[in-house]
C-alpha cells in the first residue's frame, strides 16, 4: 500500500500516523493485504456472501422501555462533565 | 479427568488462607491477572456452588475493571455484567479477577497487552499464547477453576494448548456475546479455559442459551445424540513444529487405539482461511473500535483544538501498535473501491469454507486437526515473527469462519512442553467434543504443570 | 434556461415508546443524559436489540408509499466519526431497506397534482445532540438511538415552491399514518435537500447538498437561493462544485460546510449483531391492518362525496381527526349536507378553538355534539343566531346541545301562535314608531324587530318576525 493510501485511510480511521508509524505500521498492513490476495487464487463464483452464521429466526423486542438504573453511572464515567452534559472542546 | 477436582475447589472460601499462600506467589511468577480480587466470598448454593473463577479482561462484570489491555480503557470501571457472567454467578460461581490479554484480544502471545506481563507457567520465559493468555495460564497454574475468554480466531484455544488445559470455543451464538467487547462480531464467541474437561462441559452449560440482549445468540438446537465412530485428519499435514509433529502422530494412534476410524480428508479451503478470518476480523473490527474515542469514557488527551483533534489524539495515544495496525487493514478492505475484491471476496470465502466442513461432517462426526503448529514460543519475536503468528492460526479461524465448535484437548507434553490437539463438530454439536475428548482423556490425562498444586485444599 | 432538480432525504422520528436499538424511553425534554444506558451510550460490549414497533411503523410507511417491501430487510453499519454519535458507526440500511421504489402523490397550488417517485425508505438510528457554548460543547446523548426513519426521493421536484407543498403533504401523510408528529420545527422531521440545476433538457447537474433545515418555508428559500447562486456560477462558465452547504437563516444564504473529495466513504457493510428480519403473514397484516386512506385521497373522495370545494375540502383534510370529525358529524346529522359543516369547522368552530386556545382533539365539542347542534337548527328548533350561542355554550359548559336547550329556554319561537301575542304588544307599546313605518319611514323597521327579539331574548325566529311584521304592517 502506498504512502497516500495508508495516510487516507488512517484519516478515515481517526489514527495519527507519525513518519515512523507510517513505514512500521505501513509495511505490516500491506504484507497482510499481499496475504488477502491470496484469495483471489480460490473460485468463488456462484456462492451467496456468508454475513450471518446461525440465526434463522426473526429476532425483535417488544417497543416497552426498560429503565435502565445506569444513567449516573454512565455520565460519571466521562472525562469531563458540566452538570449531565459531557464536555468536548467547541470547533472554533 | 480429576473426578475430585470441583469439589476441591468449591472448598475455595472456606481454605483462603491455604488458597492465597499458594497462589499469591504464584501468580507473582505468572502474571495472569490484570485485577485479582480473591478476597471474595463464594456463594455457597448453585450447580457452581463456591467455585473462583476469572474472566478475561475484555469480558464485562460490574464494579471490575474492563481494560480490554488497552491504555485507552486502563481506568474504565464496567457499570454492567455480562450475560454470561451473570449467569455463572447466579449459579453459584464467584469472579475472583480479571485476566490478561493481548490488546482488545488482537494477538497469540498476550505480550502485545499494554497492562501486563503473562509467563507461561511451564516455562515463565515463553508465552502464555493469546489472546486469551491471562485465562489459561490462571486455569494451568491452579489459580482459579476456571477462566473465560473470548475465541475470536483461536483465542481461547491455542492458549489452551500453550498451558496445557482444555479450551473449549463452543458455537457461536449459543453462548451471548452481551457484555464481550467486540472484536469481530460475526466470529466470535465466550469460551471457556480448565484442567478440568467435566467442568468445561459443565460451566458451558450453565452459560449457554438464548439472551434477549443478544440478538444472535441461540438455544443450542436439541441434536440427537450421536456416538462418535469417525474422526476426520487432514490429509498429509505438514508445516508443524516437530515436536507438534510427533504428539500429533502419536494422538492419531491413540484415537486409533480407542477404536476410532480415522478418515483422511482434503480441505481445499484452508489455505484461504487466514487471509478470509483477517479480511474479515478487521473489517468488523474497524466499526468496532471506533466507539473507543475518548469522549464518553476511556483515555481523554490534556489538551485537544476541537472534537476531531480530541478523537484522533484519544486513538492515537490509546491504541497500541498491533491494534492500529488491524483497525487501518479493516478501515482499508472496506473502502469504496477496494471492498469486493477483499471484504466480500472474503465473506465468498467464508461459504466456501462452510461448504467444505459441510462435506467433512457428512463423512465424519468430527474433524481433528492440531490447534496450532508449535508449542509456546519465547517471550519477543525471535521465534516466531506477528506475521509468522498469524499465518499460524490457521487451523483455528477455521471454526469460527463456520460458526462450528471446537476443543483445544492437552494431547501430552514435548520436551516439557504441553501440546493441544483440537477437535471441531458441526454447530451445536459440542456433545461429541466432549465425548471424544474424555475417551482420549483416558489414554492421556492434563498434565500438571511443574510447581502448580491444589494441596492447599486438603 | 435552466431546469432545477430537487430530491429529498427526508427524516422522520417514529412515534415508538423506546429507542430503536434499547430499551431507554424515547422522550424529549427531560434532564441531558438520563434516557441513556450502556447500548446507546456505545459501551464496549453491548449489541443493539431491535424494537418491533419500529420496524413495523417503517414498513406501514413503505407500504403507504406504495414501495417494494423487503422480504428480507438487512441493517448495515455506515461509518464515520461524529462527537454525538456513540459508536462511530450509524446503525442503518443500506442494502436491503425496508421498501424501495415507491411514490408520492401530491396536490400543487393549483389543484392539480404531481408524482414524486421514492428510491427507498429505511430504518435507523439518531444521534445525539450538541450545544456549543463557547469554547465548549455539551453533548447530551437522550436522543441517541431514537427510531430514524430515513425516506429518499428521486430529484423529481422542480422548484422551491413545489418541495414546499411535497413536504407539507409528505407531513400530513406521516401524520395521518400515526407513525410521526412531522414536526420540522421540534426536529422531529428534517430534510436534507438536494438541489442540481442544468441547460433545460441536459438532465441532472452537479448535485449541492443542503443541511439544517428546520422548516419547509427554509427548504423553499434554500432552494431558491441555490438555484440563483448556482445559475450564476454556470453563468461564469465555472462548474458547480459538488459540496455540502449549511442554510444560514440569519442572512437567508447557503454557505460551505465542506466539500466532498477524500471527505467521506462510509464504508457500508451488514450489521454483525441484527440478523436478517423476514416478515411473515401476521406481521405483513398488521402492516395491512395500519393502512389509512391517505389525505390526497380523502380530500378527493369527499370533494366527490360532500360537494366540498377545494378550500373547504383543503381544510377538512388537513388533519385526519378533522377528517374524521367532519365525516362522523356529516353521518350522524342526516339532513344536513357536508358543505354546513364544514363551514362550522373552518369558522366558528375555529374561532372558539383559538379563542379557548385548544385542539379539535382536546376541546369540549364532539362530533356528535356538531351534528345534534346542526339537527336543530336543520329542525328549525333553533335558529343561527342561538346555534352559534350554543356552541360558546357548548365550549363553556362541556354540555350536550339539547341538554343546553332546555337548560337556557333557547329553543326557537317559530310559530306564530307563539309569536303574534308578542309582536301585537310590540306594536301596542310603540304606536309612534308603527305609524311611522306604515308612512313609509322603513329605517324604524329594524327597531320594531329589536324589540321583537329582546321580547324573545332573541329566541324568535327572524324569517318568522320579518314575516309576521309585514303582516301586521299591511
Ligand atoms: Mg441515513
Ligand atoms: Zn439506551
Amino acid at each position: 500500500m502506498d504512502t497516500k493510501e495508508l495516510e487516507t485511510t488512517a484519516l478515515l480511521a481517526q489514527i495519527e500516523l507519525g513518519k515512523g508509524d507510517l513505514a512500521r505500521l505501513g509495511e505490516a498492513v500491506s504484507q497482510m493485504l499481499d496475504n488477502f490476495r491470496k484469495m483471489n487464487e480460490l473460485d468463488t463464483e456462484g456462492l451467496e456472501a456468508t454475513t450471518h452464521a446461525l440465526v434463522t429466526d426473526n429476532r425483535v423486542r417488544p417497543d416497552s422501555p426498560v429503565p435502565s438504573d445506569l444513567a449516573d453511572a454512565l455520565v460519571e464515567r466521562s472525562p469531563e462533565l458540566e452538570d449531565r452534559f459531557i464536555v468536548i472542546p467547541n470547533v472554533l | 479427568m480429576d473426578p475430585t477436582f470441583e469439589t476441591r475447589w468449591s472448598q475455595f472460601s472456606a481454605k483462603k488462607q491455604a488458597y492465597l499462600a499458594y497462589a499469591r506467589p504464584m501468580e507473582q511468577k505468572v502474571g495472569s491477572f490484570l485485577t485479582y480480587r480473591p478476597d471474595v466470598e463464594a456463594p455457597q448454593a448453585g450447580a457452581l456452588q463456591g467455585l473462583p473463577f476469572a474472566v478475561k479482561d475484555n469480558i464485562a462484570v460490574k464494579n471490575f475493571p474492563l481494560t480490554c489491555g488497552s491504555r485507552m480503557l486502563e481506568t474504565l470501571v464496567s457499570p454492567y455484567t455480562a450475560t454470561a457472567v451473570a449467569r455463572l454467578q447466579a449459579a453459584g460461581a464467584v469472579v475472583i479477577g480479571k485476566t490478561n490479554l493481548d490488546e482488545f484480544g488482537m494477538g497469540s502471545s498476550t505480550d502485545l497487552s499494554a497492562l501486563g506481563k503473562t509467563n507461561n507457567p511451564w516455562d515463565f520465559s515463553r508465552v502464555a499464547g493469546g489472546s486469551s493468555g491471562g485465562s489459561a495460564a490462571a486455569a494451568a497454574a491452579g489459580l482459579v477453576s476456571f477462566a473465560l475468554g473470548t475465541d475470536t480466531g483461536g483465542s481461547v484455544r491455542q492458549p489452551a494448548s500453550f498451558c496445557g488445559v482444555y479450551g473449549l470455543k463452543p458455537t457461536y451464538g449459543t453462548v451471548s456475546r452481551y457484555g464481550m467487547t467486540a472484536y469481530a462480531s460475526s466470529l466470535e464467541v465466550m469460551g471457556i479455559a480448565s484442567k478440568s474437561l467435566a467442568l468445561t462441559e459443565k460451566v458451558y452449560g450453565v452459560m449457554k442459551g438464548r439472551d434477549p440482549h443478544d440478538q444472535t445468540s441461540l438455544d443450542p438446537a436439541p441434536g440427537v445424540a450421536r456416538a462418535v465412530k469417525t474422526i476426520a485428519v487432514l490429509d498429509g499435514l505438514t508445516d508443524l513444529e516437530p515436536a507438534v509433529q510427533r504428539a500429533y502422530e502419536a494422538t492419531l494412534d491413540h484415537l486409533k487405539a480407542l477404536g476410532y476410524r480415522l478418515l483422511p480428508v482434503h480441505l481445499g479451503t484452508l489455505d484461504y482461511a487466514v487471509p478470509a478470518y483477517y479480511t474479515i476480523a478487521t473489517a468488523e473490527a474497524s466499526a468496532n473500535l471506533a466507539r473507543f474515542n475518548g469522549i464518553r469514557y476511556g483515555l481523554r488527551p490534556e489538551y485537544a483544538e476541537n472534537p476531531e483533534d480530541l478523537i484522533r489524539k484519544s486513538r492515537t495515544a490509546g491504541f497500541g501498535d498491533e491494534v492500529k495496525i488491524r483497525i487501518m487493514l479493516g478501515t482499508y478492505v472496506l473502502r469504496s473501491g477496494f471492498q469486493d475484491q477483499y471484504y466480500t471476496k472474503a465473506q465468498k470465502v467464508r461459504t466456501a469454507i462452510r461448504n467444505d466442513l459441510q462435506k467433512v461432517f457428512d463423512q465424519a462426526d468430527l474433524l481433528m486437526t492440531p490447534t496450532f503448529p508449535t508449542r509456546a514460543f519465547v517471550h519477543g519475536d525471535r521465534s516466531m515473527t506477528p506475521y509468522q503468528q498469524k499465518l499460524a492460526d490457521k487451523f483455528t479461524v477455521t471454526a469460527n469462519l463456520a460458526g462450528i465448535p471446537a476443543l483445544s484437548f492437552p494431547a501430552g507434553l514435548e520436551e516439557g512442553l504441553p501440546v493441544g490437539m483440537q477437535f471441531m463438530a458441526p454447530a451445536f454439536e459440542e456433545g461429541r467434543l466432549f465425548e471424544a475428548a474424555a475417551k482420549f482423556a483416558t489414554r492421556v490425562a492434563a498434565p500438571d504443570c511443574p510447581g502448580t498444586s491444589l494441596d492447599w485444599s486438603k | 434556461m435552466y431546469q432545477t432538480f430537487v430530491g429529498l432525504e427526508i427524516h422522520i422520528h417514529l412515534n415508538t415508546a423506546t429507542k430503536v436499538f434499547c430499551g431507554c424511553k424515547a422522550h424529549f425534554g427531560d434532564e441531558p443524559n438520563t434516557n441513556v444506558c450502556p447500548v446507546c451510550m456505545g459501551y464496549p460490549g453491548v449489541l443493539p436489540v431491535l424494537n418491533q414497533h419500529a420496524l413495523e411503523l417503517a414498513y406501514t410507511v413503505s407500504l403507504a408509499l406504495g414501495c417494494q417491501l423487503s422480504h428480507r430487510t438487512l441493517f448495515d453499519r455506515k461509518n464515520y466519526f461524529y462527537p454525538d454519535m456513540p459508536k462511530n458507526y450509524q446503525i442503518t440500511q443500506f442494502h436491503e431497506p425496508v421498501g424501495q421504489n415507491g411514490s408520492i402523490e401530491f396536490a400543487l397550488a393549483d389543484g392539480t397534482t404531481k408524482k414524486v417517485r421514492i428510491h427507498d425508505v429505511h430504518l435507523e438510528e439518531d444521534a445525539g445532540k450538541m450545544i456549543h457554548a463557547g469554547d465548549m460543547t455539551l453533548v447530551d446523548y437522550n436522543r441517541a438511538g431514537y427510531s430514524l426513519l430515513e425516506v429518499v426521493t428521486e430529484p423529481d421536484l422542480a422548484s422551491g415552491e413545489e418541495t414546499e407543498a411535497f413536504l407539507q403533504a409528505f407531513q400530513r401523510v406521516v401524520r395521518y399514518l400515526g407513525v410521526s408528529d412531522g414536526n420540522m420545527e421540534e426536529g422531529s422531521m428534517k430534510c436534507d435537500t438536494n438541489v442540481s440545476i442544468n441547460k433545460a433538457g441536459a438532465g441532472l447537474g452537479t448535485k449541492v447538498e443542503i443541511k439544517n433545515l428546520n422548516s419547509s418555508r427554509f427548504v423553499k428559500k434554500a432552494i431558491e437561493h441555490e438555484q440563483k447562486r448556482q445559475a450564476a456560477v454556470l453563468e461564469a462558465g465555472n462548474k458547480v462544485s459538488q459540496e455540502t452547504r449549511l442554510w444560514n437563516e440569519n442572512r437567508d444564504v447557503t454557505e460551505t460546510m465542506r466539500t466532498k473529495e477524500g471527505g467521506l466513504d462510509y464504508r457500508y457493510f451488514p450489521e454483525p449483531d441484527l440478523p436478517p428480519f423476514v416478515p411473515d403473514a401476521s406481521f405483513l397484516k398488521r402492516i395491512q391492518d395500519a393502512q389509512v386512506e391517505l389525505p390526497l385521497a380523502r380530500k378527493q373522495r369527499l370533494v366527490r362525496e360532500f360537494g366540498l370545494s377545494r378550500e373547504q375540502a383543503d381544510f377538512v383534510t388537513d388533519a385526519r381527526f378533522t377528517a374524521d370529525f367532519f365525516e362522523q358529524a356529516v353521518r350522524a346529522s342526516a339532513a344536513s349536507g357536508g358543505s354546513a359543516m364544514a363551514n362550522w369547522l373552518m369558522g366558528d368552530v375555529q374561532k372558539e378553538l383559538n379563542h379557548f386556545n385548544l385542539t379539535l382533539e382536546a376541546c369540549p365539542l364532539t362530533a356528535g355534539r356538531l351534528a345534534s347542534l346542526q339537527s336543530l337548527l336543520d329542525a328549525g328548533r333553533i335558529h343561527t343566531k342561538i346555534a352559534k350561542q350554543l356552541l360558546v355554550s357548548i365550549f363553556e359548559e362541556d354540555k350536550d346541545p339539547e341538554t343546553l336547550l332546555q337548560e337556557k329556554g333557547l329553543e326557537s319561537i317559530a310559530t306564530e301562535q307563539q309569536l303574534a301575542p308578542i309582536v301585537e304588544s310590540v306594536f301596542s307599546a310603540h304606536p309612534n314608531v308603527v305609524a311611522a313605518v306604515k308612512a313609509g319611514d322603513a329605517r324604524q323597521k329594524g327597531f320594531l324587530v329589536g324589540q321583537v327579539m329582546k321580547a324573545t331574548g332573541g329566541r324568535a325566529a327572524p324569517d318568522l318576525v320579518n314575516a309576521l311584521l309585514a303582516k301586521f304592517l299591511a
